[in-house]
């Protein structure tokens, strides 16, 4: 059920992206970094699911609200004369990474316990 | 309790498919922008690269000035040398058109005096006196009196006496002026002022006066306009270096 609504979510965000009127290049900025920070949420949840302390509210508020306070920083940048998006993209990529290693290891681990198993059976 | 979880699951099912859904969306979005954007357009250029853009400008702008202020100062140059030029070409000008009416190359006009001689050869003035022929030497004489009196031009039957001009006789028939022939009754034009002219050839010992004296029919009048024309030859030198 939750695959079925990850799959409908992602067809039409990305029909309705496709479909999108352009925005101006001076914004794009904001929409970079807002996807970093969704995406480092989703890795995050992803994380969370396999260490077993998904939580459905801390996921969802850090998924908006990242993605808001990392615009409205890099707004805060624009207007300091400031690259703060530089120092919210490192920290995003960086966590996404730190992220990355959490979930393939736990694959991997899982994966060697199989065969071990089988081994010793 | 089964309810319960149910719920939950369709909710957190619907969250997620909504945070999907906006993620996908502004990644679209931002994809969308980056293709469709030309970078090196000025409004998407970033400040840094617009300053260095300006400075390049700004010194082209600035040597291009300068070279224009050369050019247009070289174009001044040049202009005030044309117009001395034209300055000079137009004394020239000026200069060789007087040369021209002084050699006689050009029809002239003015206020003179026309003398008619009417050859009357073979009249008789008394029992044993004939007239005899208007020679080169009376014409010469006549000519000479008007020169001497500031005649600026002067022609014999449309010949115009010019520094190269000839008066002869030819055998014992016709005179010849300018290598033409003429015949009486001989016309002298002479431009210049009417009464010097005119006291010239008419006082007292004035060729005319001896023309009449010889026999010959002499008329001189005083026009205000008097027309003559070139010289009809052209002057060329051959061996003047």
């Amino acid at each position: 059920m939750i695959i079925i609504a990850i799959l409908i979510g992602c067809v039409i965000g990305t029909l309705i992206g496709i479909n999108a009127p352009v925005i101006p290049y001076t914004y794009s900025t904001f929409l970079a970094i807002a996807v970093v920070a969704a995406l480092d949420s989703v890795f995050g949840g992803i994380t969370s699911v396999l260490k077993k302390n998904f939580d459905l509210s801390i996921f969802i508020s850090g998924f908006f609200c990242n993605s808001i306070l990392s615009i409205a920083l890099t707004y805060l940048g624009q207007k300091l004369n400031i690259d703060i998006y530089l120092a919210a993209l490192v920290v995003f990529v960086g966590r996404m990474f730190t992220n990355l290693t959490i979930i393939r290891r736990h694959y991997i681990e899982k994966w060697m316990n199989k065969n071990e198993e089988s081994e010793q059976q | 309790m089964k309810s319960n979880i149910k719920k939950e699951k369709i909710v957190m099912s619907i969250t997620i498919g909504i945070a999907c859904f906006a993620l996908m969306l502004v990644m679209f979005m931002q994809f969308k922008v980056v293709q469709q954007t030309d970078i090196m357009a000025i409004e998407n250029m970033r400040e840094s690269e617009l300053r260095v853009e300006l400075t390049d400008w700004n010194q082209k702008c600035e040597e291009i000035n300068e070279r224009y202020q050369e050019v247009m100062s070289k174009i001044e140059e040049y202009q005030n040398e044309r117009e001395s030029d034209e300055k000079t070409s137009q004394l020239l000008l000026e200069e060789l058109s007087q040369l021209n009416e002084i050699l006689g190359m050009t029809d002239v006009e003015g206020e003179g005096v026309v003398i008619t001689i009417v050859d009357n050869e073979g009249k008789e003035l008394s029992e044993d006196v004939t007239v005899e022929r208007i020679s080169e030497e009376n014409l010469l004489l006549v000519v000479n009196a008007l020169f001497d009196a500031g005649a600026e031009a002067v022609s014999i039957n449309d010949q115009r006496i010019v520094a190269m001009s000839d008066i002869f006789t030819i055998g014992e028939e016709f005179l010849r002026v300018n290598g033409a022939k003429i015949e009486s009754p001989y016309v002298i034009k002479a431009i210049g002022d009417k009464s010097y002219l005119e006291n010239s050839v008419m006082g007292k010992g004035g060729e005319v006066m001896k023309l009449r004296e010889l026999g010959h029919d002499a008329n001189v009048s005083v026009a205000k306009k008097i027309k003559i024309d070139k010289y009809k030859n052209t002057i060329s030198t051959k061996y003047l270096d």
